[in-house]
């Protein structure tokens, strides 16, 4: 059985400055996604108790082919690519779209893993509507997983108290970001990463054809300006206070 | 001419800040102030490839070479001039025998060394000699298949510690220098109590004393009397280690500096708005910046050295460089701190004595110089 991981690639959030209330984006180079990295170290640790592959899948413009080695570093098997420049303006329906036609063309698919939500927008959508679209059970918000031999029993964390449930395979899961602590990479994890088999394909080869889908255009962006906001406490008191103002406590 | 990083490089560089910030950076003061790296730090740093990054990987090596050991060491002595200092004298050992040794020592220490299950050494310096390696006294007399050898070796790191040492002894027979690989903790081998030395502590630093210690012929590293050759060649590689903790610790005053002078207030505004303090990160950036670049092409050099003398020069220049450049940058940001920066609750206080280091090892600044310009004015 093996594992897919979808891994987004975003714009490395550290070095992202915002600027009249729109991330400047130049020069900063991609990374994976935060949480998608919890996901794909939750494929890798199943894999090493029960085999199969961890198949890393990414949907973006040709600089993913380069953005992967990281996944392929951290301990997966091999990459599964859908490259075209004009995803990146892809919404997530299309998006969704895009992989879920790319699961189809891979072997023994028994666990999809996403983030619950991409390091950049956040909108927590893509993994239910591949689900969707697979006809798959899915199970969101997963703090842990296990696998037993058709089936996997998952706990969903909520607000108010754990769910566990046993799902039948194959199974799309959204992982939580603190459902472990990925590991770090080695020298030569990362020095071969680039060798690991990679299948790369375009929208063509899925048949599918962007023109008139919706696409996304961030008009203007409510992100915070980066400068602090300075206030002067006096006293132990005050700082409570001010926090509380706030709602940090 | 391209200055940018492969993917590779980025995820290597990246990696080694990631393990230096997560497991070093906690611990840090501790190991200073113990003299000590806990044996779950050699373990990890084992486990992630760090103690073979330029050894082929036919020796149990990453193969990651001196450019991809450069981008570590930086991140690794950003945090901990100590764990840097262990490393960079453990890769200096191995760097030798990767180049010197035959393919039997080759495969019967590398393989260890480069999981940290052993830690190497490299032992030149004696009581009376540092910089002057004529002056050397520890001998080497054959019986029959076997060398012994006497004397002491000052200053010795990693010598606590089991794994192979290039130590440089006189044949006595040809009165030449050789190179011999000595089994640590051999009989006959002992160490003084570590030297309380001023940073860079968790470095352990010994005198090794050499009683009659019987050395196979086959541990003799490359030939009889080619002793100098490899010390210098050696040492030369070295550099690219001791530079680059320098480097490493030139970025840490750097990053404490812009931390301090955003944080701390005057009238209720960052210091930062002050012209004097901006001059000050201004230099600190100009420094880090000039000691950068060498430092990585230095790396890069070190992969392919075609001429030994010409590298050794760069790998001087590099090493003078960044090593007076180190104690300047920490002074600076010291002095940005204020009485502050006095005091151990602010790491520029270990940054600053880890700094004073890198000007005197592996041949002090003034004979750095003095390689540069035999270079320049040879012919
Ligand atoms: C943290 C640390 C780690 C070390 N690790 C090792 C190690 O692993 N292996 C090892 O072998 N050694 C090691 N050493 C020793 C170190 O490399 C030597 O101490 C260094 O090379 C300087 O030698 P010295 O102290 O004998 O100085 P000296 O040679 O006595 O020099 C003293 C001064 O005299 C000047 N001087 C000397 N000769 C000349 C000359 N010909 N012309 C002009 N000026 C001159 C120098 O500029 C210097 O200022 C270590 C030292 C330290 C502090």
């Amino acid at each position: 059985m093996n594992i897919v991981v979808a891994m987004k690639q975003i714009p490395d959030l550290q070095q992202i400055r915002i600027r009249n209330r729109k991330p400047v984006l130049d020069g900063v180079p991609s990374a994976l996604g935060v949480i998608d990295k919890n996901a794909l170290e939750a494929a890798v640790l199943l894999k090493e108790k029960q085999g199969g592959k961890v198949i890393v899948l990414s949907a973006g413009n040709e600089e993913v082919e380069e953005t992967v080695k990281e996944a392929l570093a951290a301990g997966a098997d091999e990459a599964f690519l859908v490259l075209d420049d004009d995803l990146e303006g892809a919404d997530g329906s299309t998006k969704a779209m895009v992989l879920a036609e790319a699961i189809n063309k891979i072997e023994d698919v028994g666990l999809i893993l996403f983030g619950e939500g991409s390091g950049d927008n956040y909108s927590g959508q893509v993994g239910s509507r591949v689900a969707e679209l697979l006809g798959m059970p899915q199970a969101a918000y997963a703090s842990s997983i296990e696998i037993n031999d058709s089936s996997a029993v998952i706990t969903r964390s909520l607000e108010d108290g754990d769910e566990i449930l046993e799902v039948s395979l194959p199974v799309v899961v959204s992982v939580l970001g603190d459902i472990n602590e990925p590991r770090i990479p080695s020298v030569t994890q990362i020095l071969k990463a680039g060798r690991k088999p990679k299948e790369v394909l375009e929208l063509e080869d899925l048949e599918i054809n962007l023109t008139g889908l919706p696409e996304i255009m961030t008009v203007s962006n409510l992100a915070p300006e980066t400068d602090r906001k300075q206030v002067k406490v006096a006293s132990v008191e005050e700082l409570l206070q001010a926090l509380r103002t706030e709602g940090v406590i | 001419m391209n200055f940018n990083f492969t993917k590779e490089q980025s995820l290597l560089q990246a990696m080694a800040r990631d393990f230096a910030e997560k497991r070093l950076e906690p611990i840090a003061r501790q190991i200073d102030e113990e003299n000590k790296i806990p044996d779950q730090i050699f373990a990890e740093m084992g486990e992630l490839e760090l103690f073979g990054i330029p050894i082929a990987e036919e020796y149990g090596g990453a193969d990651g070479g001196y450019d991809g050991y450069v981008l570590v060491m930086e991140q690794i002595a950003r945090v901990s001039g100590g764990v840097a200092m262990t490393l960079a004298a453990h890769t200096l050992g191995l760097g030798a025998i990767q180049k010197f040794g035959t393919e039997e020592q080759k495969q019967k220490y590398l393989p260890d060394a480069c999981k940290g299950k052993t830690i190497a050494s490299f032992a030149f310096t004696e009581p009376a000699t540092g910089s002057d390696p004529k002056q050397l006294t520890s001998t080497a007399v054959k019986e029959s298949d076997t060398y012994v050898l006497n004397g002491t070796k000052r200053f010795i790191s990693n010598a606590n510690q089991p794994g192979p040492c290039v130590v440089f002894a006189r044949e006595s027979e040809s009165g030449e220098v050789t190179a011999f690989i000595v089994d640590k903790w051999c009989e006959g081998y002992s160490i003084s109590e570590p030297w309380a030395k001023v940073g860079m502590k968790g470095g352990v630093l010994v005198d090794i004393y050499m009683e009659n210690i019987k050395v196979p012929a086959e541990n003799l590293l490359g030939k009889l009397g080619q002793g100098f050759p490899i010390l210098l060649y050696g040492i030369a590689l070295g550099k690219v280690g001791t530079a680059t903790a320098a480097l490493g610790g030139t970025l840490a005053a750097l990053d404490e500096a812009v931390k301090y002078v955003k944080e701390k207030t005057h009238r209720g505004a960052p210091i930062a708005k002050f012209q004097a303090i901006q001059l000050k990160i201004a230099d600190l950036k100009i420094k880090y910046e000039t000691a950068r670049w060498l430092c990585y092409r230095l790396g890069w050099l070190a992969n392919d050295i075609k001429d030994p003398a010409a590298f050794a020069a760069e790998a001087a220049l590099a090493k003078a460089f960044c090593g007076d450049n180190v104690v300047e940058a920490a002074r600076i940001a010291m002095n940005a701190h204020g009485s502050y920066g006095l005091m151990k609750d602010y790491n520029i206080e270990r940054i600053l004595r880890d700094a004073l280091i890198g000007p005197e090892i592996e041949g002090v600044a003034d004979m750095q110089k003095m390689i540069v310009a035999g270079s320049v004015l040879k012919g």
